[in-house]
């Protein structure tokens, strides 16, 4: 096969370039708009989202109020996109906080095996033992509300996931020939890491991370909407169908904006996840 | 006298291109005919096109009558009913084809009841004597991981043969085992012809081309290069590629000039090596010196991947010492391996990974194109990743990767056993030029006597 066509010409990048595949570029495509509109979006609406008005409550959409106000009066844009800011943040940050301990953990398992690997393993498991969202609960509970409760419980329940898949793709990867003879030839851990695990294991877990973000994505709208999680009057999608949710009636335009942010914000990152195809 | 397979202007195109052909040829019962060529020359195509089990990208043209029906006018369904009632295959690596969590013995009685047609009492007799005239006795309640090579093949042969289908498609037969199994299976395959079949065997071993007899057609690049007799092509062949096929089986190369060996690199005494708890090596001794080529022989398990880990310090051994020479580092012992696209990160392109190389041991990047050039590698291989150069390009770069380090000793592990024989005989000949420019000593595991004895000054027999 000399004429492989995925072949990388002339170039020195040694990261596998990824395929992308029309439904992961749609995925890709939304999720740079939400962020778009998540980061600018507050700033160019310029609408308070706490801001009540009690003689405009319940309208359709407006010059004044493009997608119009909830039961209070309040300007449903900016909530949303002050939601958005919220979930979409929280969701980076727990990637973030989960996917590094969780990604070296798993190399370092994988890596020296023996007892450091049943160690980790036995805590990975005693952490998968507990439902997901128990864990964000009981933090709730010490600290009702708190956004910080929140991060730390996703962040703590995500982690697993990242460990579990580094630590069983970095077992295969470090057994290979190829890792044996790049030893042999003197590669340090660092090399050995760059060349074989990253390009082995990264298109992967960038896949791991979109699934992560969506479901504390996901957690937070669920403990908004059971009131366990942010607390009104911060404008979150849960807090925000829980708020909406007596109205469904009167408005029912309403209360599907949170819902169709949700799902769209899920199926976004679910997209931009499934669609890798190694070449 | 009728035809079972006859074969018209076969060719197989992926696109416009044409991969294969035109290649004609015609078969009768208690005939066999031989398909040889380098790999890639397209002999499996032939195979796949007869059966029908081309890949859905590539299209093939021509004519196939098997057993007096044109394939043409049958559907895939018709084609599929004819798979070991009519055509059966003999799998490359047959232990990755049998199943792995159904032993031996209903692997085989499974094709006799429901492929022939057998009650299972007469199943189970016709199973007992398979497995006694193909000498697999005991072997009967193994799962195929607990099978040897030989045995595994032997396993195959009868689980294909069973169905009673006339006509018997080998593909590399012999691919993967040693010598003495290797005898085995072409005697089996001998069988075929001289009870009534029709044998095509798809080789690039000159050796069993000669053994099996017939037919030879000879391709290279898809082109047919020579058809006729195996009489006539293998002793006075036409082309001059057929001529270059036949010396390069190792039976053919030059003995290699003795030389005075240097001082000595490496020293194992009394070696005792195990691997997952089982003794494989004992009391095993070795002197090495600089510039010495030693082969490395033995029956397949008997130890000698385990020995060359051994030697290359990367297990450690049971009992008994390995030393290096005091001024050598850990990096002057290299290691080649069997399936070079294994040793080498699979994502990342060559030059990176012999760039990396050069820069951990100071070597110059001119120093290193030069192997490279000695080697005959063409620089813009070096763009690619592994997977898309040929294995013997990547074989002859995995020695330039080496030679990058500096090495004093080289170990290489079957390093052509899964190239054809011409690549075989030049990389053999290009790793036995450069050790020796460097007064590098080379460990050579081989399966084959006839290198083990052309190619090394020394020759090292495990048993």
């Amino acid at each position: 096969m000399t004429n492989h066509p995925d072949m990388i010409m002339g170039t020195s990048q040694p990261v596998a370039r990824v395929r992308l595949s029309p439904s992961r570029m749609l995925g890709l495509g939304l999720m740079a708009l939400l962020a778009i509109a998540a980061i600018g979006g507050p700033a160019l609406i310029g609408g308070d989202p706490a801001k009540q008005s009690l003689l405009h409550t319940l309208e359709g959409p407006s010059p004044a109020h493009p997608l119009g106000t909830d039961n209070l009066g309040r300007d449903m844009a900016s909530r949303l996109l002050s939601g958005a800011q919220l979930s979409l943040s929280l969701a980076f940050l727990s990637v973030i906080t989960a996917g590094l301990p969780g990604t070296v953990l798993g190399v370092a398992a994988a890596w020296f095996g023996g007892w450091p690997d049943r160690v980790l393993g036995a805590f990975a498991d005693a952490v998968l033992a507990l439902p997901g969202l128990l864990l964000v609960l009981m933090l709730a509970a010490i600290s009702p509300g708190s956004w910080w409760a929140l991060y730390a419980g996703i962040s703590l329940t995500l982690w697993v996931e990242y460990f579990r898949y580094t630590r069983q793709r970095a077992r295969i990867v470090l057994a290979e020939p190829a890792v044996e003879a790049s030893r042999l030839l003197g590669l340090g851990p660092w090399l050995l890491i760059r060349r074989h695990l990253i390009p082995e294991i990264g298109p992967g877990l960038l896949t791991v991370a979109a699934f992560g973000a969506a479901t504390a994505v996901t957690a937070v709208a669920a403990l908004g909407f059971v009131s366990v999680g942010i607390r009104p009057p911060t404008a979150e999608w849960g807090v925000m169908m829980t708020e909406l949710l007596p109205y469904w009636r009167e408005a029912p335009f309403l209360i599907l904006q949170p819902v169709a942010c949700l799902v769209l914000t899920v199926l976004a990152l679910h997209l931009s996840a499934g669609g890798a195809r190694r070449p | 006298m009728s035809q079972s397979i006859k074969v018209e202007d076969l060719s197989v195109f992926a696109g416009n291109t044409r991969l294969l052909g035109p290649v004609s040829f015609a078969v009768s019962p208690e005939a066999s005919l031989v398909i040889m060529g380098e790999t890639g020359a397209g002999k499996s195509l032939i195979a796949q096109a007869i059966l029908g089990t081309l890949p859905a990208s590539l299209r093939a043209d021509g004519q196939i009558v098997v057993n007096g029906r044109d394939l043409n006018t049958l559907t895939p369904v018709e084609r599929a009913a004819m798979w070991g009632h009519e055509l059966a295959t003999l799998p490359q690596e047959p232990w990755r084809a049998l199943d792995p969590l159904m032993r031996a013995f209903p692997q085989v009685s499974e094709t006799f009841r429901h492929v022939a047609n057998m009650s299972a009492a007469q199943a189970r007799r016709a199973t007992e004597y398979a497995f006694e005239t193909l000498d697999l006795t005991g072997a009967e309640w193994r799962l195929p991981g607990a099978l040897s090579g030989g045995m595994a093949q032997r396993v195959a042969f009868a689980a294909t043969t069973a169905g009673n289908a006339p006509i018997l498609l080998a593909d590399e037969p012999t691919k993967g085992l040693d010598a003495e199994r290797h005898d085995k299976v072409v005697s089996l395959l001998a069988e075929v012809p001289a009870s009534g079949g029709t044998l095509l065997t798809i080789t690039h071993e000159v050796s069993v081309a000669r053994r099996l007899g017939g037919q030879v057609i000879v391709l290279r690049n898809g082109q047919l290069v020579e058809q006729g007799d195996a009489e006539t092509v293998l002793t006075t062949p036409a082309s001059p590629y057929t001529q270059d096929l036949l010396n390069a089986a190792p039976q053919n190369w030059p003995r290699s000039k003795p030389h005075t060996a240097g001082e000595v690199v490496l020293t194992a005494r009394d070696l005792t090596l195990a691997r997952n708890g089982s003794p494989l090596v004992s009391g095993f001794d070795l002197t090495l010196r600089a510039g010495e080529r030693v082969a490395l022989t033995g029956p397949s398990g008997v130890g000698k991947t385990t020995l060359l880990d051994a030697l290359a310090g990367l297990l450690s051994p049971v009992r008994g010492t390995v030393k290096r020479a005091p001024s050598l580092s850990r990096t002057t012992v290299q290691k080649l391996y069997q399936d070079p696209p294994a040793a080498f990160p699979p994502r990342v392109p060559l030059r990176l990974t012999l760039q990396d190389v050069a820069r951990l041991h100071g070597t110059d990047w001119d120093r290193v194109e030069l192997y490279l050039e000695d080697l005959g590698v063409h620089p813009s291989l070096l763009e690619r990743r592994p997977d898309a150069v040929s294995g013997g390009e990547l074989q002859r770069i995995s020695i330039a990767r080496a030679m990058t380090v500096g090495p004093r000793i080289l170990l290489a592990d079957e390093p052509t056993s899964r190239l054809d024989p011409i690549t075989q005989r030049d990389t053999l000949a290009m790793l036995a030029r450069v050790a020796a420019k460097e007064d590098i000593a080379v460990v050579l595991v081989t399966h084959d006597p006839c290198i083990a004895s052309n190619w090394a000054d020394r020759l090292i027999e495990l048993a």
